[in-house]
């Protein structure tokens, strides 16, 4: 019995169920290929759980914070320099988010909702 | 005759003694009567935050200017209510604890708070602190690292530091201390990162820490079947970010306490016993006397930290002593305070999320909402997550028996997301909010209220349509109420009416607790100035225009 497939489709239901709760856009993911799915429904994940307070829902309507979805595409050494420093308001995060985690949320922040 | 000239000595001796050293507990018991000082945070254990002082009054307070102001030299905003003795000022920030001549505003020391600069990343509503307390010659205050520190009230040099947790797991400290029966009290905050809460007793002598109260049950103690299977309640929430209220007659405590966490309620089914709750407590040991729940299983991050303001009301023709409160869920509630019993509970402001207090359980009757949002829908809730009323204290004056609050108006969209893992000092939430779409642009985004706290009902609402206020009122007996906006003006506001009297533009947004007091017979106000906390986090973009940076502003009126 080939496992993989039967993995594979359960991988990808849990990821369409994961990306619909919260909500990266789909649409926004097919123009983007520099990216894999998995890292943008991580970076979803931890942007809902920790930067949304500030950033907003989905990057929308943030009330305090940097309107995320203007951040450059192509400035990912800033993006990385103030999630980890920190700027303003904004506390440093270097030492909350491992490598990885912090590559899922430029993923996120660049490929995961409209723009 | 020799004996009485010597106990005559004595009581001399004694009285001077007085003067030159720090004030005491009978002081702190007294506080309001002589109106040259202001020694506990709430202008008197009860919480009234009322004045007798009537030389600013309604037909004076056109000619009221400011004497002096002073920079506090702080970008992180300014919550704190000062206190002053014996002619000093004492104010906190989250970086300075600073000392001022309260005759020519003049800054006699400050002493700086150090905390790492990733400390924030655990704080999710505002750098701040919330004011010092004063006792037996010493400055007591908390750190937003979760530190207790006593200063010399003369040096400002440290005496003590104690650590009540640690911040790299969620825990923080902005409460201002509560002294009480010779114990020193300090609260915690963290309730959005997966804390326990608790309060903490400590000898203000020496720093030494002398008990805990647990604010989530755990198995075994009372209350420890109301979390569901697992360890939910060491992740629990119940924060106890609000300074308390005391009774010395009845030797208890009242301290309200926080929301659940997670917000999402998946993980912790059952009442959550204490979280959203009213806590009676001896300050000697810490003992639990009684308690109310406000919101049982909290699934809207309806904090019960707010001032539980103490008052005798007369309640069915006879005299009641009472302890009451605004809740963040949007009922204001009235308890005997002697024994915990509920008298009293009606809504203040919309309310969509129950539909009542049944006054013989004393619990919620909750609406189709909670089914709802439990589920994983979407809802819109009235009162929405800041709550009909956020921390800014109400006051209370004993002779017209009115509340007077700063309250809001506004609704969230509101759903849950999946529980995680709690991870130390990340987000222990697991939600989304949003304003609704179809809100009228002309409906009101707060109020300043004057509520009759047996019916809610209120007596003048004075509607503001620009921001809800996120500063404390003062009530004082010259039939006015001092309060401010977080675009900078000191207001002055007639207590009988609602109408603005009087306004004047400080330096950057007021967020913080007017106090009044005397100087050679002359009534003085001061406030601090500086935009901060969840007022300016969640208007940051619409406050633009209102710079930052902390000051001291102190007004009297013009000879």
């Amino acid at each position: 019995m080939d496992v993989r497939p039967a993995g594979l489709t359960k991988r990808l239901l849990y990821l369409g169920g994961a990306l619909a709760l919260y909500g990266a856009s789909v649409a926004a993911q097919g123009t983007d290929r520099r990216f894999e799915p998995e890292q943008i429904s991580k970076g979803a994940a931890l942007f809902a759980r920790n930067c949304a307070p500030c950033h907003g829902p989905r990057m929308v309507d943030p009330q305090s914070a940097f309107d995320l979805r203007k951040f450059p595409p192509d400035e990912k050494t800033r993006f990385v320099n103030v999630l980890t420093r920190g700027k303003n308001a904004m506390p440093p995060l270097g030492g909350l988010f491992g490598p990885d985690e912090i590559d899922a949320l430029w993923a996120y922040v660049v490929a995961g909702e409209k723009r | 005759m020799t004996r009485s000239l010597l106990s005559l000595g004595l009581l001399l001796f004694a009285s001077c003694a007085g003067v030159v050293s720090a004030q005491t507990l009978e002081d702190l018991r007294n506080d309001g009567k002589n109106t040259d000082n202001v020694l506990t945070y709430g202008m008197g254990y009860h919480l009234n935050r009322y004045s007798a002082l009537d030389q600013i009054n309604k037909a004076t307070v056109k000619r009221l200017v400011p004497v002096w102001s002073l920079s506090l030299d702080n970008r992180w905003g300014e919550q704190a209510q000062p206190l002053v003795y014996n002619g000093v000022m004492y104010v906190t920030n989250a970086r300075w604890t600073v000392a001022i001549d309260v005759a020519t505003g003049k800054q006699i020391w400050r002493t700086e708070v150090d905390w790492l600069p990733e400390t924030p990343r655990v704080v999710c509503c505002g750098v701040s602190n919330k004011g010092p307390a004063l006792y037996n010659g010493k400055v007591f205050r908390t750190t937003l690292d979760a530190f207790v520190v006593a200063l010399d009230q003369k040096t400002g040099k440290q005496l003590w530091k104690s650590k009540a947790a640690d911040w790299t797991e969620g825990y923080s400290m902005t409460v201002a201390p509560l002294v009480a029966n010779g114990v020193l009290l300090t609260g915690i905050s963290g309730a959005e990162f997966g804390i326990r809460g608790f309060i903490d007793g400590w000898d203000p002598d020496t720093g030494r820490h002398l008990w805990r109260r647990y604010t989530t049950a755990a198995p075994g103690e009372p209350g420890g079947d109301t979390w569901g299977p697992g360890d939910a309640y060491k992740h629990g929430g119940a924060s106890t970010w609000i300074t308390g209220s005391y009774d010395p007659d009845l030797d208890l405590v009242y301290w309200g306490t926080g929301n659940a966490g997670p917000w999402n309620p998946e993980p912790r089914p059952g009442d959550n016993l204490y979280v959203a709750s009213i806590l009676a407590i001896r300050p000697k040991t810490g003992e639990l006397v009684w308690h109310y729940q406000a919101t049982p299983n909290d699934p809207y991050d309806y904090d019960a930290c707010w001032e539980l303001i103490l008052g005798d009301l007369k309640i069915d023709g006879g005299n009641r002593k009472v302890v009451m409160q605004l809740n963040r869920n949007g009922f204001l509630y009235v308890l005997d305070r002697a024994n915990g019993k509920l008298l009293s509970a009606k809504p203040f402001e919309k309310v969509t999320w129950a539909t009542h207090v049944d006054m013989t359980t004393g619990r919620p009757v909750e609406s189709e909402l909670g089914q709802k949002v439990r589920a994983g829908e979407w809802i819109e809730k009235w009162p929405g997550t800041r709550g009909a009323k956020n921390w800014p204290h109400a006051a209370f004056n004993p002779n017209t028996g009115l509340l007077y609050a700063n309250t809001m108006h506004a609704a969230r969209m509101y759903r849950f997301l999946p529980v995680e893992p709690f991870k130390a000092g990340q987000r222990y939430m697991f939600m989304e909010a949003k304003d609704p779409e179809n809100r009228p642009a002309d409906l009101p985004v707060g109020h300043v209220d004057a509520l009759d706290p047996v019916t809610a009902q209120p007596r003048w609402r004075m509607p503001l349509q620009d921001f809800a206020h996120w500063g404390a009122l003062l009530a004082t007996g010259g039939g006015l109420l001092f309060t401010g906006k977080m675009t900078g003006e000191f207001l002055a506001i007639d207590a009988d009416t609602g109408k603005l009297l009087w306004q004047f533009k400080t330096g950057s947004g007021i967020n913080a607790q007017p106090i009044t007091w005397t100087l050679n017979g002359k009534q003085y106000v001061t406030v601090l100035s500086g935009l901060g906390g969840l007022g300016e986090i969640v208007n940051r973009q619409k406050l633009g225009n209102v710079p930052q940076g902390g000051s001291v502003w102190t007004f009297a009126l013009l000879d």
